[in-house]
């Protein structure tokens, strides 16, 4: 009797995976990334430098304020050309503020994001877990990084697929790849420059290159974040753009 | 050989009926042939004015390499708009008019809808004068004209149910948005004055704009990225562009209206090759009705060629004699066929057929002509092709041998 229970004991603990040294699942790196790229309330400043075809260069400084995880606002204070611009998520709307015009006007995710290589939603909606169903893919190439293979759920997301690295030393994201439907790359991102911001530590970097057009890419560098903020949801209407 | 085509023609009237139903057959064949010459005639004019007085103008003028980057950079290619540069534009000889245009990509807005669209900002009033046609697919053109509404700006009228199909006020404040020239997000307010119709099937969530609105919308005050030309003849077109190039130099492009609406020169030489495999199963079918006949003729009158044959008529005379008799009957069934279409090329040019495009609004009509050295290229065909198809019935009766022929082969 003894013998038997400890035979079944044993068996139990020889097949039972040990929690230590277990493969995330999926769920968990998604969950990860949304942590680090878009923690649940921040104040950021972030610097975008657009690189176009004929190599001109435009950069752009803004400020992000995000609460929960569906409202964001943020701010433009350079170039001169879009000081005053603001832009305003709330679920799946997304308004750009245009202070000639004095008022908002509804944009898609998908555009530009200024013209740049980023989209609205790769800056204004970082909710993987709620955008994508994910799962784990081996990736023989690398050995050092999960790579994640993403599809959309709703059409709101920013990309119909996304294939996504982390490595596997911090679950830190890596490397993205984003595709259409059609299976077509349109973008592809690098992470690096890794700190800690206000306790967080994160990619400090993306730089994303278009594969449509190869000459150009976009660099977008977070200069702060302070993910101790807490602030007042009325700053998230359309009133209040513009004031 | 007088005497052989008086004989041949006394021939070809002597069995009417044989003769009436032979040149029944090449009267259809010829004046169908004639009347889809015709159609298609008519309909290619009408594409090509569609097309350089309604959308191209005769000539277009770009930056180099413009029209291979505009999908990715159709701004930082520009030009000046201004008195000089178009000074020199006027200066070659047989440029009747241009007008400046800038082409780009954004968004209009009405009322928290948005929706993308391409963009032709126009001079308002000069782009009517290079493309005059394009007057009338505009609804309320003098709003867009006058300058009584400053900002006006017209869309499609697929693009106006798009933006105002759920219970948009009329007076709704309406915005387009774009990159500007350094790829920052511009605004600008804009009023809906009406709508355009499409007269050529295309994209159709477009919008035309007044140039001056969109020079600040995408900080390009007093440049454009695309000039159009109207010229005095469109046969001199070729010799336009290569002085507009001349005065212009290598930064510049100069594209004929065919090399910018390539669509159409594509749609009509398909037309063309169509066409020509048709006429050719009709030419073939009708020949082969004009060789029968010949045939026939030639086992009806085994006697009569023993006869001639037997008072010395020389074979060589009698297979002339019979071809001869063929050419006949085919020139003038090419002759009154050539005739008989051409008169229902006449009636049509006269009264006008309209038709509409499939995915354009716009009817226009099509005025069929057919040109004179296609009448008589037709006829000579018909002439030409019924003596080679005659070739094997007078051969065969050349080499009957006389005795078996008076007894009646």
């Amino acid at each position: 009797m003894l013998f038997r229970t400890t035979l079944l004991a044993l068996t139990t603990v020889l097949l039972l995976p040990s929690p230590a040294f277990a493969d995330p699942t999926a769920d968990e790196l998604l969950k990860k990334y949304d942590a680090v790229m878009g923690p649940e309330n921040f104040l950021a400043t972030i610097q975008m430098t657009a690189h176009r075809d004929d190599g001109t260069t435009r950069t752009y400084k803004m400020t992000v304020l995000k609460k929960g995880s569906e409202k964001f606002r943020l701010g433009f204070a350079e170039p001169a050309a879009v000081r005053g611009q603001e832009m305003l998520r709330q679920g799946d709307n997304l308004w750009v503020y245009m202070p000639n015009l004095k008022r908002a006007v509804r944009l898609a995710n998908r555009d530009s994001f200024q013209g740049g290589d980023f989209n609205n939603a790769d800056v204004l909606r970082v909710n993987y877990q709620a955008d994508y169903t994910a799962k784990v893919v081996v990736d023989p190439t690398r050995a050092d990084a999960w790579q994640l293979e993403l599809h959309a759920k709703t059409k709101d997301a920013a990309y119909d697929m996304i294939k996504l690295w982390m490595r596997k030393s911090d679950s830190q994201p890596v490397k993205g790849e984003y595709y259409t439907a059609s299976g077509k790359m349109l973008r592809m991102a690098e992470f690096t420059e890794f700190k800690v911001y206000s306790g967080l530590m994160r990619p400090g970097k993306i730089s994303m290159k278009n594969m449509l057009a190869t000459q150009r890419y976009s660099t977008m560098s977070w200069d702060s974040m302070d993910t101790h903020v807490d602030p007042p949801s009325g700053k998230f209407v359309l009133d209040d753009l513009g004031k | 050989m007088f005497s052989l085509l008086q004989i041949a023609v006394r021939n070809v009237l002597r069995n009417k009926r044989r003769t009436a139903i032979t040149l029944a057959a090449l009267l259809i064949g010829v004046s169908v042939m004639v009347s889809i010459r015709g159609l298609l005639n008519g309909l290619q004019r009408s594409l090509v004015q569609n097309v350089v007085q309604g959308q191209t103008g005769a000539l277009q003028i770009h930056r180099v390499g413009f029209l291979k980057n505009v999908l990715s950079s159709p701004l930082s290619l520009d030009m000046p708009q201004d008195a000089a540069f178009e000074a020199k534009l006027l200066a070659v000889k047989h440029v009747r008019a241009i007008s400046p245009r800038i082409l780009f990509a954004g968004m209009v807005n009405v009322a928290d809808q948005t929706i993308f669209l391409g963009v032709q900002a126009v001079d308002p009033i000069r782009e009517f004068k290079v493309v005059p046609l394009r007057a009338k697919t505009m609804e309320d053109k003098e709003l867009f004209e006058t300058g009584k509404v400053v900002d006006a700006m017209v869309v499609t009228e697929q693009l106006q149910t798009a933006l105002k199909g759920s219970n948009v006020p009329k007076d709704a404040p309406a915005a387009i948005l774009a990159p500007d020239k350094d790829g920052a997000l511009s605004g600008e307010n804009v009023t809906l004055t009406g709508v355009m119709k499409l007269n050529m099937p295309g994209e159709k969530k477009v919008g035309m704009l007044r140039l001056d609105v969109a020079q600040r919308l995408l900080k390009m005050e007093g440049r454009a990225t695309e000039y159009i030309v109207a010229v005095d003849d469109i046969d001199n077109i070729a010799q336009v562009a290569a002085d507009l190039k001349a005065a212009l130099g290598p930064d510049y492009e100069v594209s004929m209206w065919d090399e910018i609406a390539t669509f159409i020169k594509q749609a009509m030489t398909r037309q063309n090759f169509i066409l020509s495999l048709v006429a050719t199963v009709f030419l073939i079918l009708m020949l082969l009705g004009v060789a029968n006949t010949m045939l026939m003729s030639v086992l009806d009158r085994t006697r009569e060629i023993g006869t001639m044959m037997a008072v010395g008529v020389r074979r060589s005379k009698i297979l002339g004699l019979f071809l001869m008799e063929a050419a006949t009957i085919g020139a003038l069934g090419g002759v009154i066929g050539g005739g008989v279409g051409a008169l229902i090329v006449l009636v049509l040019h006269a009264r006008g057929i309209s038709i509409t495009f499939p995915g354009s609004n716009v009817p226009f009509t099509i005025q069929p002509y057919v040109t004179p050295t296609y009448l008589a290229s037709i006829v000579a065909i018909a002439g030409l092709g019924a003596l080679v198809f005659a070739a094997y019935p007078a051969w065969r009766a050349s080499r009957l041998r006389p005795v078996e022929a008076l007894a009646g082969g």
